[in-house]
């Protein structure tokens, strides 16, 4: 080709097509999801433990996205459409170093375990290789009224203090509780 | 073509590799570091060196600080040279530099500080530090087009289709990336697929391909074997790769359709990366002799390989027997290192060894472009096998229904094997930023002579 201006306009052209049909069209079109049964908007404290959640990178290693494999079933039933139109930014994630957490809120409701885990997450499951996440909560000599306590097992906490969890911390915990997957209706999955 | 490129032109190249090198050192150290939190997860436990942050500061730093400012440098000095004439617009090329390392600092600095576009990958930036970088590549389209539009021969050569055609889809990409109104829940998802897989294919392929269609018959001192396949090549890729995004979210709730097609391209792909890594290897066929003595050919020569091993392995994951099994797993981090390293980083290397002497006058010690050739190489080669196996005993752990734990440990001495293998590309990196020193920043030496090895083609072509 010998002219710079006709190279320019078609590639941008065919390229800009492309963008449109790839990204920009199914994009509008699957923003549009209507809601799953029983999917709702985060509450206030969720939303900001939403938040840590991505400031944090939690998804690079967990996702929030169960396949409709066999392998996937201990994660809880397929996703499907409707589970995502209050996920923004999306979660899905690329990777699964450790668990799923579409329904950890099911799997695992418990806030305590939660904030143990977070604290030191080896604790609790010995061959972890999670990072810990001593920044979300304070240690101190002796709790004061209404901090809440976290009980970390003996040998990982320094001995003779309290830890208590920080206001960010808890969201983060009100987030996990929030991640359950609703029954979709029809024939089991 | 003109002897020497004006020494404006070298202080501009120059100043794109060492500001790239720099990057490389940066962000492969912390990637160096993410590695060993693998098999040391209570190491250096910090908000500001935590995996979550650090991970996203590793992927873009190498993509936007490192990769494409050695490409669009090399970009730069091709289209000067190839045209015949000096880069047209200058102070565009350098506003552009000082684009691409704006956004890479800031890009480091927010995500270190929990400021992310969500763990999105290749555009966690938030959108105004992007937009340094955008702008950075409209400058570089800008001042590419300018050049060859002022050039003495009729035709275009076939490496500025690739570059100019770079920028200009990078362009559009990074706007359809930006713009929020279709990117709600699941309609994020898509735009994702699209944006992931196109900031590789439609930005730094293009790049890579253009930097080697001038630097290869340059440096082997004879024409490309084919033009027809270089432009068979660029329509195609243009036309395959938008589509295949979607192979990243096999069995989401994305349209099956949608996934589907996205797997009939990915195997349409087979047409320009075979077109391109075989009309590279026609181009040195009968010429491994001069392959083996010069400094900057081996490494194209791996990138040539790894692109098409890299790629062609990419066709066969997209199928969805095998993504059943390797999806979410080590594996992609695997071929994400062979194309973005074997690939990309290799084309980058052979680009600054071939052609960065040529612009300066100054040349690195053989013997360090070789510990760096074989630390590199081998290095990668040993990373993406042991990935490769771990997330292939991940995904058969999943397939057993053992318990989810159970592929964290059988994947862990994978892990310290990619430790070692990381350790020997960052030994690489810290020779290959002394050579970017001597090829750059370094006095001259005194002395003429010039051991018989170093009379390279690249020397005898200049």
């Amino acid at each position: 080709m010998d002219s710079v201006t006709a190279l320019v306009v078609s590639a941008a052209a065919i390229y800009a097509l492309l963008a449109i049909a790839m990204g920009v069209i199914p994009g509008s079109v699957l923003s549009q999801t209507p809601p799953g049964p029983g999917v709702a908007p985060l509450d206030a404290a969720a939303a900001r433990g939403r938040d840590l959640y991505v400031a944090e990178g939690c998804s690079y290693c967990h996702t929030q996205q169960v396949r409709p494999l066999a392998q996937d079933r201990v994660w809880g039933r397929a996703s499907v459409a409707g589970d995502f139109t209050y996920s923004t930014p999306q979660l899905l994630g690329s990777e699964r170093t450790g668990p799923d957490l579409s329904n950890i809120g099911t799997r695992q409701p418990s806030a305590v375990w939660q904030s143990i885990h977070l604290y030191e997450p080896r604790a609790l499951v010995h061959a972890s290789i999670m990072p810990a996440y001593p920044w979300l909560f304070v240690v101190k000599d002796h709790a004061a009224p209404g901090d809440v306590v976290v009980q970390v097992p003996p040998g990982y906490a320094p001995a003779g203090k309290v830890v208590v969890a920080t206001a960010a911390e808890q969201d983060l915990v009100a987030y996990l509780a929030s991640l359950q997957q609703h029954a979709l209706p029809g024939p089991a999955r | 073509m003109a002897s020497q490129p004006p020494a404006q032109d070298r202080k501009l190249v120059s100043a794109f590799v060492l500001t790239a090198t720099f990057w490389l050192l940066l962000t492969t150290a912390v990637g160096l570091l993410l590695s060993f939190k693998f098999t040391y997860p209570d190491l250096a436990t910090n908000p500001y060196l935590s995996f979550g942050r650090l991970r996203a500061i590793h992927t873009n730093g190498t993509f936007y600080g490192w990769a494409s400012v050695a490409l669009t440098g090399l970009a730069l000095y091709v289209a000067a040279r190839s045209s015949g004439v000096g880069l047209r617009y200058k102070q565009l090329a350098w506003a552009a530099l000082w684009s691409y390392n704006l956004a890479a600092l800031l890009g480091t600095i927010t995500l270190d500080l929990g400021i992310s576009n969500g763990s999105q990958e290749y555009r966690e930036w938030v959108w105004w530090v992007a937009a340094f970088f955008v702008l950075g590549v409209v400058l570089t389209g800008v001042v590419l087009v300018a050049t060859v539009m002022a050039r003495s021969e009729r035709e275009i050569y076939i490496a500025n289709w690739y570059t100019i055609g770079a920028c200009i889809f990078t362009t559009i990409l990074g706007i359809t990336a930006a713009l929020p109104f279709y990117q709600r829940g699941l309609g994020q998802v898509a735009v994702q697929a699209f944006y992931m897989h196109n900031a590789v294919g439609m930005w730094f392929t293009f790049l890579a391909l253009g930097v080697t269609y001038y630097a290869l018959p340059k440096l082997l001192n004879r024409p490309i074997y084919s033009y027809s396949l270089g432009v068979l090549g660029f329509w195609t890729n243009l036309v395959f790769y938008p589509v295949i995004g979607a192979h990243h979210y096999e069995f989401s709730p994305l349209p099956w359709w949608f996934q589907t097609l996205a797997i009939v391209f990915s195997v349409g792909m087979l047409v320009p990366v075979w077109a391109g890594a075989g009309n590279f290897w026609l181009t040195m066929r009968g010429r491994w002799a001069t392959v083996r003595r010069s400094y900057a050919l081996p490494f194209f020569f791996v990138g040539i390989v790894y692109y098409f091993v890299g790629s062609t392995q990419g066709t066969i994951e997209a199928f969805r027997s095998l993504q059943a099994i390797w999806h979410l797993t080590n594996f992609t981090v695997g071929h994400s290192h062979l194309t973005m390293y074997g690939f990309i980083t290799f084309i980058a290397w052979g680009g600054i060894y071939g052609l960065l002497p040529l612009a300066t006058g100054k040349r690195p010690s053989v013997l360090l472009v070789g510990l760096h050739f074989w630390l590199a190489f081998l290095g990668v080669t040993i990373y993406v096998v042991v990935l490769s196996v771990a997330g292939t005993v991940q995904g058969i752990t999943w397939a057993n229904g053992d318990p989810f734990i159970a592929s964290v440990e059988a994947a862990a001495p994978y892990w310290s094997g990619r430790a070692i293998s990381g350790t020997m590309m960052l030994l690489a990196h810290i020779i290959f930023a002394y050579n970017v020193w001597k090829m750059t920043l370094a006095p001259v030496p005194s002395t003429t002579s010039s051991s018989p090895r170093s009379l390279t083609p690249e020397r005898a072509t200049s």
